[in-house]
């Protein structure tokens, strides 16, 4: 295409970019079509991958196509293997996208649906997509590294070991915030729990036809799994109407987060073949198959947005968290902005299958581009809900009030007219008892879900079905990640233990497998009983916690970018990372402060372990509140401390590169040149 | 065959059109075949069967119950360090 003409069609998509993003961002007091949102995304994301990932590839990073990686270099058919880019693509966006983008952004919807659309598209473009390339790149030149290990060589001993820490904190807080969505999901729903509950000899059933009927037929497998799981979701509904039978399914919030945590000791502990495994493959098949459904509902329905650009609650008094946008906006969303545990990933198997050094570029950058598209479509999904409904289903009843009538009377004052007649309407077309208090964001997402495709598929008479279908893909989801997470957590614990004891080590080892797998699963499941007990509804304080943790993962690792490029001989180029990690210093460290210091009880957890003292008659239910409220404030105070050390020994070689006291030196592997750019010219 | 390059007059222009249409078909459908075996590729990779037949090429062994019991062994220990992406 000629120069003049490409000029053109850029140009072209710059307008068309500006003119949506005005549209979103200007119109007041009249409803918007998703598609504005829809086409700021795409025009943003090809702008920045076209020329802002181009910047960062030829200027900062300086991709070398002549440089062989290590899974050429080092291939052993098994962990280092060369695979097509596209293969790559998939396999990265398949481990980077879980449940975070679908949960951050419908909690993020009670300030509007303008702050999370324009933090999503900025953050990424700007910060998560610089983040996730930056760190694969790195790691590709370092055989594959991981982000701890990279932070220990490039920076020191510290930053290796709050990198550490910070991982395995992220992951209890994530599995413990992950469960609660869930439990909130399935209380009081037996079609819910019937269906997630036949996943598990669904997935028993799945290893046992790979290991002894059909080895390795996996995709075949994850195809009947999931008809399967179908005929769960079909089942579910004759379950939940059979009076005789509903009651085995009907369950409260913690008879639930019981039966989670006895769950995840035992998938811990389980063969990796007999229940993760299919588990892990089924999920993926289900997630894989719903987001491309999703869009192109989006796409084919171009639903209109009822939430309005801006709600009244930006001045911090929401109802699903407390504070206001800035920071609570940018750590409620993170997983589709920037977040740190796709460093994990960046740094984890992909490098191991990079082909050529360029490719990085579309692996790293792209991947999360498509992940930022999941966040802008969990966003789109709430807000087509009238926003009295999405205010119902996701205030706590400590704040809108246990009754039905007196809910909707509170969400009415607030501008967002709700009935309760209306909502016992609504929960009885999707199969459920009520609607009320439904805190996590999976069941708002769910109704988005289910009115966008019942709009085209079925009608209202399979609404029932389809909100359904989307809570099983959440909660699969989740209990997905759960499994992975409480297993990744147990091969830590081990691997630290073993520094004192080496049998602790062995993971093949009974005692130990399960000793730490109980470790794992008290601490996760203790922040999960914290948020069923919590009258605030527990994901006021558990998702902005999970929502620091991630975001200080994500100042490690742009820690680690930054030095490393300073270590290039690069430092004029440092404003690539230095900026978006300023921004999540601020974010975070701002954020912290508030949850740990804000006179406010509902966002402080020392505020409101003071209230609680100074409230009620003291009882054991009071002291566990008030011990929790302290063990939150620590440990966000811990993992700030931490990684303010981290960013202090960053600036330390910063400065010292540039001053000329230290000699700039990366520990990249030795240039060796490939033999596939001979083989393409060929 | 460009347009410009046939006889006014003759009735080679329908072919020629027949032709484009003819290519313009096989390249849609080598575009598209193409297309499916990228997916493909892409699933197998994602759900571990690529693994799998690299772990069988290595060992020059066939697909059974044991192969698979191996592989699951040698890969599934990976597998499960593998942290999932909230």
């Amino acid at each position: 295409m000629k120069k003049s003409i490409r000029t053109l069609v850029w140009l072209g998509v710059s307008i068309l970019g500006a003119l949506a993003l005005g549209t979103i961002a200007l119109h007041r007091g009249e409803e918007i079509n998703a598609m504005w949102l829809v086409v700021a995304a795409f025009c943003a994301y090809a702008l920045g991958y076209r020329f802002y990932s181009k910047f960062v590839s030829a200027k900062v990073l300086a991709l070398d196509a002549q440089r062989a990686t290590p899974a050429e270099r080092l291939d052993d058919g098994r962990d280092f293997v060369p695979t097509n880019k596209w293969v790559v693509f998939g396999h990265h966006f398949a481990a980077i996208a879980g449940p975070g983008p679908l949960v951050g952004p419908v909690l993020a919807a009670q300030f509007g649906y303008l702050p999370g659309t324009l933090w999503i598209l900025a953050g990424a473009v700007f910060g998560g997509c610089v983040q996730d390339f930056v760190i694969l790149l790195f790691s590709v030149r370092r055989d594959g590294r991981s982000l701890t290990e990279m932070a220990r060589e490039e920076i020191g001993v510290v930053g290796g070991f709050v990198a550490y820490a910070a991982v395995i904190s992220i992951i209890v807080i994530l599995l413990g915030a992950g469960a609660l969505i869930v439990v909130n999901a399935l209380k009081s729903s037996p079609w819910g729990v019937f269906t997630i509950a036949m996943t598990i000899p669904i997935a028993l059933l799945m290893g046992f036809y790979l290991r002894h009927l059909r080895p390795g037929k996996v995709l075949e497998v994850s195809f009947l799994g999931f008809i399967l799981v179908m005929l769960a979701i079909w089942g579910g509904q004759w379950v939940s109407q059979t009076p005789t039978v509903a009651p085995w399914f009907t369950l409260t919030a913690p008879a639930l987060a019981i039966v989670i945590i006895v769950y995840g000791f035992a998938a811990s502990a389980l063969p990796v073949w007999l229940l993760l495994a299919p588990r892990d493959y089924l999920s993926t098949f289900v997630k894989l198959g719903t987001i491309g459904l999703l869009a192109l509902g989006i796409i084919v329905l171009r639903p209109t947005l009822h939430m309005p650009p801006l709600t009244r609650f930006v001045d911090g008094s929401g109802p699903i968290f407390a504070g206001k946008i800035f920071p609570f906006a940018f750590i409620t969303i993170a997983c589709g902005a920037i977040s740190g545990f796709h460093s994990l990933i960046s740094s984890g198997t992909t490098p191991k299958l990079i082909r050529r050094e360029p490719e990085t570029r579309m692996v790293g950058y792209g991947a999360m581009m498509a992940e930022s598209m999941v966040a802008i479509m969990a966003t789109i999904a709430c807000c087509v809900l009238q926003p009295g409904i999405y205010f119902a289903i996701n205030s706590p009843a400590g704040v809108v009030g246990q009754l039905p009538e007196s809910a909707a009377a509170t969400i009415s004052s607030w501008g967002f007219p709700v009935t309760a007649a209306g909502m016992h309407a609504l929960a009885q077309a999707v199969g459920e008892q009520t609607l009320f208090n439904r805190t996590g964001g999976a069941p708002a997402f769910a109704v988005g879900m289910a009115h966008i495709f019942s709009s085209s598929l079925g009608g209202q008479a399979v609404m029932a079905i389809w909100y359904h279908f989307a809570i099983m893909f959440e909660a699969l989801f989740i209990l997905t990640v759960l499994d992975a997470g409480t297993r990744v957590g147990r091969f830590m614990v081990q691997d630290a233990l073993s520094h004192f004891w080496k049998p602790l080590g062995r993971t093949s080892w009974y005692p130990s497998i399960l000793a730490t797998s109980a470790l794992i699963v008290a601490a996760w499941g203790s922040f999960l009983w914290q948020g069923v007990k919590d009258p605030l509804g527990g994901i006021n304080s558990l998702w902005p916690l999970f929502g620091i943790c991630n975001q200080l993962l994500a100042t490690v690792a742009l820690c680690v970018a930054t030095t490393i490029i300073v270590k290039m001989g690069k430092a004029r180029y440092s404003p690539v990372t230095l900026v978006p990690l300023v921004w999540l210093v601020a974010v975070t460290f701002t954020a912290s402060w508030h949850k740990i210091f804000d006179p406010n009880p509902r966002i402080g957890f020392l505020a409101h372990a003071r209230q609680l003292a100074s409230s009620a008659t003291p009882s054991h239910e009071m002291s566990r509140l008030i011990f929790n409220d302290r063990l939150d404030a620590a440990v966000a105070g811990v993992l700030v401390c931490m990684v303010a050390l981290i960013l202090l020994e960053s600036i330390s070689v910063w400065v010292s590169v540039v001053s000329g006291r230290m000699q700039a030196r990366v520990r990249e592997a030795p240039f060796v040149p490939t033999r596939f750019a001979a083989e393409e010219q060929g | 065959m460009s347009s410009s390059t046939l006889k006014p007059g003759s009735n080679a222009r329908p072919t020629a059109e027949c032709c484009s249409a003819g290519r313009t078909r096989a390249s849609v459908s080598t575009w598209f075949t193409g297309l499916i075996r990228l997916l493909l590729s892409i699933l197998r990779e994602i759900f571990d069967e690529s693994a799998y037949a690299r772990f069988l090429a290595r060992h020059s062994i066939s697909s059974c119950p044991n192969a698979y019991a191996a592989f699951l062994r040698e890969h599934g220990t990976a597998k499960a360090r593998r942290p999932k992406c909230c």
